[in-house]
């Protein structure tokens, strides 16, 4: 049992989840003012005590994403200055995770200066949900949690489609297989591959099916829909081969740009995603969107981390 | 220029191409945008391999989002084996910093106990600001409470920074911390200072080298790992008033604070003028945030010229130009080195006693000259060009801060 408590702060990000995650865990959240200055740059204020204390910072790395970066980093910067025991950023989508590797001449490989960002301005600990790549945990050197959103997916599939024990799961490219396959695994359901053919950044142009979807639901599961180019072509391609419904399940819906507009009118039953980023006002406009709320599992880990527990159990389970 | 590249980030690609010509040398080609989620997105087009790179970016407009452009473009050029990141940021982002909020100068002496709880008054100079991004506040205190804060932060000095008015329709749950600051338990507000951060956040990213103008703070330099060139606009600024303010020798040179009185009295000897200085003055010190501002100095029927470093919401020198015009002063000028001009500064500049307010090009102008017909600008690119020439061939740069050096 630790003997200091724990203070969660949130930036701008994602206020709501930053409440729902308090409430789990029977607290409330710790005062903070993060505002701008009429130049624009950053303000922060710490209204509570944080010395000797267990800091959470949620936020996420959505909307104008450098701006809560750059809030996030003088938050964890604060709290290191104001002698806070241990400071840990809780980031459930993980920002420029894409940019994990230096695929033409002179790329930056931005997600290594993030994790160098977030060390240099004071973390000790970060958790973050489904890492586009699970080898970015290696880009830092302190320690990483990198939880899944797989249980609550299993969970959603077996409780909320209809006739899922008629469905298959297919991965929308080569990379997810692996994903998809576990997910496959442990709800016993067999499993298929759509092939894609990228020709610019965000734009897809070929789509070749791998397996047998005559007759069955099939449910696209991958870990993000930005603009759902992707998840457009591959719902059209297993529809094209015989499926009867296709769902989609994501782990962080960013929706930028025409997503919503590609969703409404493909073939997509319904679009499934985690509440890693806020969705009320898409929610509005996009009828087949639903969301899975992943506070639980968040509050979970901060619990077991602070109280020096194994988080283990949380790779398998939902917590109820 | 040989082994050099320059590349201009999307803060200002104007004073990057003035640079370039005067280094008879081409920006160098790069896609700067931002992808569809708001992530920023650089794409390097020139080999910078064993090379000198130089990122020409300023803390101005959108700041994190360029400061982000900034620190991607210094890794992309170290990933790809440049042999030298210098980042030129003439405005230089953060770098100011609030005062802990415990009260310079006031005594420690008892206060009188607040026994009527004092209600928000309204401050005159009120930057409204149409901002497109309105305050997203991440507190949980009340309208009233919120604005309470923003008024102790205003009352107590911020070094010229002013704290964005939360509006008046948000609410919030009741019974926040805020409202009763002075009789809760003995925690203040521990206000974020972010100068170490930016400067390790910098050197982290992977910059060998600083270039930037006329720091807030000149002991920033040592928040820094790496050599940091602070250069001076007082050169160009002082061959400004000699060539275009007549009658120059006749001029009192003001400063608007205490704290900048040491950079006006070097400017002044410089060039054999009168000195004054504008004074904030606490009156009682059960209230702190009443000021009342004294000028030190006399300015009867002389010409004024106010120097200052930065002028950001304009507050400071139109404050100090109504006293000086109380006073007597004929004609007020002033030069600053960077003019930001946020919120609705324009528009009161332009109804302000200032006649001339004349600022460099550190933060890009053709936006404020169109609307405010009192600001004039002096070009500060062939300073750079110069620094940044010297720096590459390994030449002194001591000449820049001489006046007499000619530059143009």
């Amino acid at each position: 049992m630790a003997d200091n408590s724990i203070k969660i702060f949130t930036g701008n990000s994602h206020p709501e989840l930053a409440k729902l995650v308090a409430n789990r865990i029977g607290i409330d959240l710790a005062k903070a003012v993060v505002m701008k200055y009429s130049n624009q740059e950053t303000s922060v204020t710490i209204g509570e005590s944080v010395r000797d204390e267990d800091v959470f910072i949620i936020q996420s790395g959505c909307g104008e994403i450098n701006d809560n970066l750059m809030e996030l980093l003088i938050m964890i910067n604060a709290c290191k200055t104001a002698s806070a025991r241990r400071i840990t950023a809780v980031i459930p989508c993980f920002p420029y995770a894409r940019q994990d590797k230096k695929d033409k001449s002179r790329a930056p490989i931005t997600a290594k200066l993030t994790a160098n960002m977030l060390t240099v301005a004071g973390a000790n600990h970060v958790i973050t949900m489904d890492l586009h790549a699970s080898q970015i945990q290696g880009f830092f050197n302190v320690p990483v949690d990198n939880l899944y959103c797989e249980p609550s997916m299993i969970k959603y599939i077996s409780t909320q489609i209809p006739n899922w024990k008629n469905a298959l799961i297919v991965s929308p490219d080569a990379g997810g297989a692996k994903r998809a396959t576990s997910i496959a695994d442990r709800l016993n359901l067999d499993f298929a591959l759509i092939h894609k053919e990228r020709k610019r950044a965000n734009e897809v142009s070929r789509m070749v099916l791998v397996g047998d979807v005559r007759g069955k639901i099939a449910i696209l599961v991958d870990d993000m829909a930005d603009t759902c180019g992707t998840l457009g072509l591959a719902a059209k391609t297993l529809v094209e081969n015989g499926a009867e419904k296709v769902y989609a399940i994501v782990a962080h819906g960013i929706l930028s740009g025409k997503a919503i507009k590609v969703i409404n009118e493909s073939v997509i039953e319904k679009l499934v995603v985690t509440n890693t980023i806020p969705h009320e006002d898409k929610m509005a406009i996009c009828p087949k969107l639903d969301v899975i709320d992943i506070s639980p599992t968040l509050a979970e880990a901060i619990r077991r981390t602070h109280n020096g527990e194994s988080v283990s159990y949380l790779f398998s389970h939902v917590p109820e | 220029m040989r082994g050099i590249v320059l590349f201009g980030g999307s803060s200002h690609q104007a004073l990057t191409q003035r640079i370039c010509d005067r280094l008879s040398c081409e920006p160098g080609k790069s896609f700067l945008a931002k992808f569809s989620n708001n992530e920023t997105r650089v794409e390097l087009y020139e080999s910078v391999r064993e090379q000198d790179v130089y990122i020409v970016q300023s803390g101005c407009g959108h700041v994190n989002d360029n400061f982000m452009e900034l620190l991607i473009m210094i890794q992309a050029c170290k990933t790809a084996s440049a042999k030298k990141v210098t980042a030129v940021i003439p405005l230089f982002p953060y770098s100011r910093q609030p005062d802990a909020p415990f009260g310079k100068g006031a005594p420690l002496t008892r206060a009188p106990p607040m026994t009527v709880p004092s209600t928000p008054k309204t401050i005159p100079s009120t930057p409204k600001g149409s901002h497109p991004t309105t305050p997203r506040a991440g507190d949980f205190g009340t309208a009233g409470g919120a604005t309470r804060l923003a008024e102790e932060m205003n009352g107590l000095e911020l070094m010229g920074q002013e704290i964005f008015r939360l509006s008046s329709a948000m609410t919030g749950p009741t019974g926040s911390f805020y409202d009763n600051p002075s009789t809760s338990g003995g925690y203040r507000q521990w206000v974020a200072r972010s100068g170490t951060l930016v400067a390790e956040l910098l050197t982290c990213s992977g910059a060998d080298h600083i270039i930037t103008l006329d720091l807030h703070d000149p002991q920033y330099q040592g928040f820094f790992d790496c050599t940091v060139d602070n250069l001076s606009a007082f050169p160009i600024m002082i061959k400004y008033i000699q060539q275009h303010i007549y009658d120059y020798k006749d001029i009192v040179l003001v400063s608007p604070d205490a704290g900048g009185a040491k950079r006006a009295t070097s400017i002044a000897e410089k060039l054999h003028m009168d000195f004054a200085l504008i004074h904030k003055e606490r009156r009682r010190p059960d209230k702190p945030q009443k000021h009342d501002l004294m000028l030190v100095g006399d300015v009867r029927g002389r010409r004024v010229v106010i120097i200052d470093d930065i002028v950001d919401t304009g507050t400071t020198i139109i404050k100090a130009a109504k006293l000086l015009h109380e006073n007597g002063a004929k004609e007020i000028y002033c030069i600053c080195t960077h003019g930001i001009f946020s919120g609705d500064a324009l528009d009161r500049i332009e109804k302000s006693y200032l006649d001339k307010v004349i600022v460099s090009d550190s933060v890009p102008q053709e936006e404020h000259t169109k609307l405010c017909s009192k600001i004039a600008t002096f070009p500060v690119a062939p300073l750079f060009s110069e620094a940044i020439r010297r720096i590459h061939n390994g030449e002194s740069v001591s000449m820049l801060f001489d006046p007499s050096h000619e530059l143009f």
